[in-house]
């Protein structure tokens, strides 16, 4: 699993910072077209809104990976390293299941509700039910990770609070 | 209700003091919750919908832009223009690297909007330096820690952002006007502490700098300190959104951090990049899975009941504000500003808007608050960072925390009692017109 999580990994930062870089670009784009042209692109503002559900579901799983959401790390910084090791382990399992039933079975049903409602963005005509696919995506992701370090509950065990 | 508000309750305290991260103990919480009164396919079908909601939205995309910007003024070498443009300001007043600290400290974490980055970036500097001229360790990391707070009531402040959201429209141009001389009147009070505290210790006088060093530091700070004033120029003049702004403010920083000072180099931007996106989703995924937990709160009147509990104990605005203050003081020692002000806002807000009290005071009040609580054992990342900067623990922090927090209680009462603080600005403008 763990090479598998390591590529994982680097190709979300790959993506994260191509999104981000495009985010940048598309509303610089539109204060051009509103200052300078006179003309405000109608679709820049919808295309970051979907950018920005993409970095934040995308990004919580890199910052899963990599244990960057925030925790109340007190008890689990005290506890000696066998203690701490099955804390880990209930806290990925608690997040696997978070993932598994909202994210992903919430998530797909979300999605192929809007699909089937046929509702598409006012702007770039795209269907709402492909940008949500974020959801669904980010819940196979979290849970992946997950499910390695509950195999293996030292990764990323930053103790340093 | 009861058995929602008990389970919410239980569940929330439980998963926390296990260490799950906070925004995904929120959405377990929320599931626990729908699970009482909905059947689980739908609850989970909506937990997935309120998540996409809470994020589909315009009012948020400033974040990502402002958390870019910090982070690029904060590689950009910031931290040391300011600190220098502070000692030849007020280097030379009794206790002066204090005084130079609390301003370093509040200015990076305006322009930076991040207090932890303010704390990290000030203090590996200035902890130091004011421990080599005779400082007690402790004070200084104590003062690093509570001064980086105070930066995030002054704009651009991405907290004020969320409460824009939560409260359903206060306009972001009146709150970050109003953050002004709250966030500086909280950064003086600390300043009164340091000037006691430099009476007391006979702490040393730096010296009187030239006029040519006045003007040359001053002159490196200006182009960071500019990026405040054409950021909230443009939205308070009506020139540009908040949005726009945000990406005004990237490309600024940018151009400023690459060109000007010639901190970043070009390919060291995809790291940036990640590193930003990253600080954002932490921020998203609260927001997303806060607001499904506001949904559920609400489906269940929970908000309602808890108002008219309020407000059947009593009906004085004093005593209200007072209890509104106090059980968020306790809140924010357990948990974070963002989904703190996303979760409370629906709850409180209609209480004292009965009250007379204007959304736009009681966002700064909140905020305020809040700030307070990112400086209190046990969570509060702030403080953390400061002791491992500060190389001390908390414990030792305790001592020179209190007459701190003494102060800061102060001025948050201030700011609580006295609407024009936050609202004359914001009136001067014409941002508001009541």
């Amino acid at each position: 699993m763990k090479p598998v999580s390591s590529f994982l990994e680097q190709m979300l930062a790959k993506v994260i910072a191509l999104l981000m870089a495009l985010i940048v670009i598309d509303v610089s784009w539109q204060v051009v077209t509103r200052f300078i042209m006179d003309d405000p692109s109608s679709y820049t503002e919808e295309l970051a809104r979907f950018l920005l559900m993409w970095i934040g579901l995308l990004g919580a799983a890199y910052a899963y990976r990599r244990h960057s959401h925030l925790s109340l790390d007190l008890f689990r910084h005290n506890a000696p390293h066998e203690r701490r090791m099955w804390m880990n382990r209930v806290i990925h399992t608690i997040s696997l299941a978070f993932a598994l039933v909202a994210m992903v079975y919430g998530g797909l049903k979300l999605v192929s509700l809007t699909l089937s409602l046929k509702q598409t963005s006012a702007a770039l005509q795209i269907p709402i039910g492909y940008v949500y696919v974020c959801i669904p995506l980010s819940g196979v992701l979290i849970s992946w990770f997950a499910l390695d370090n509950l195999i293996h509950p030292e990764i990323n065990d930053t103790v340093e609070g | 209700m009861d058995i929602s508000i008990i389970i919410l309750l239980v569940s929330f305290v439980i998963l926390l003091v296990l260490g799950v991260p906070v925004s995904i103990c929120i959405g377990v919480t929320t599931v626990l919750t729908m699970l009482v009164t909905i059947d689980a396919g739908p609850a989970f079908t909506t937990t997935a919908q309120r998540m996409a909601s809470g994020l589909d939205s315009f009012t948020l995309l400033a974040i990502p832009f402002f958390i870019l910007s910090g982070l690029l003024m904060g590689q950009g070498g910031i931290a040391h223009r300011l600190i220098n443009f502070a000692k030849s300001l007020i280097g030379m007043l009794p206790g002066g690297l204090a005084f130079v600290n609390v301003i370093s400290c509040t200015f990076f974490g305006a322009i930076s909007g991040s207090a932890v980055a303010a704390t990290s970036a000030i203090g590996s500097f200035m902890i130091p330096s004011m421990n080599k001229e005779g400082y007690d360790k402790n004070f200084n990391t104590a003062i690093t820690v509570t001064a980086s707070t105070t930066g995030l009531l002054i704009p651009p402040s991405n907290i004020l952002i969320v409460y824009s959201l939560a409260s359903g429209g206060v306009s972001i141009a009146a709150l970050f006007v109003a953050g002004y001389l709250p966030g500086l009147l909280m950064a003086g009070a600390l300043m009164a502490v340091c000037a006691i505290y430099a009476k007391v210790h006979r702490l040393p006088v730096g010296q009187k700098p030239t006029f040519k060093e006045l003007a040359t530091t001053t002159w490196a700070a200006l182009p960071s300190l500019a990026l405040v004033f054409i950021v909230i120029g443009g939205i308070v003049g009506g020139i540009f959104t908040a949005t726009e702004a945000s990406a005004i403010a990237v490309l600024y920083s940018g151009f400023l951090s690459i060109f000007i000072y010639r901190e970043v180099a070009w390919k060291e931007l995809p790291a940036i990049l990640v590193k930003a996106g990253e600080t954002t989703a932490i921020v998203l995924l609260l927001i997303a899975t806060s607001t499904a937990m506001s949904w559920i709160l609400s489906y269940e009147n929970i908000p309602q009941n808890l108002s008219a509990t309020l407000m059947a104990l009593t009906d004085n605005p004093i005593f209200i504000l007072l209890m509104i203050n106090v059980i968020l003081l306790l809140v924010g020692i357990f948990m974070d500003m963002t989904p703190a002000v996303l979760i409370f806002t629906p709850i409180f807000l209609p209480v004292v808007e009965s009250l007379g009290v204007s959304p736009l005071h009681f966002g700064i009040v909140m905020v305020a608050n809040l700030c307070i609580g990112l400086c209190t054992p046990p969570v509060g990342s702030v403080l953390f960072v400061g002791c491992s900067v500060g190389k001390t623990t908390i414990t030792q922090l305790v001592k020179p925390l209190m007459p701190m927090y003494a102060a800061m209680f102060g001025a948050l009462a201030l700011i609580t009692y006295v609407p024009a603080i936050s609202e004359f600005l914001p009136r001067l403008f014409g941002l508001i017109d009541w």
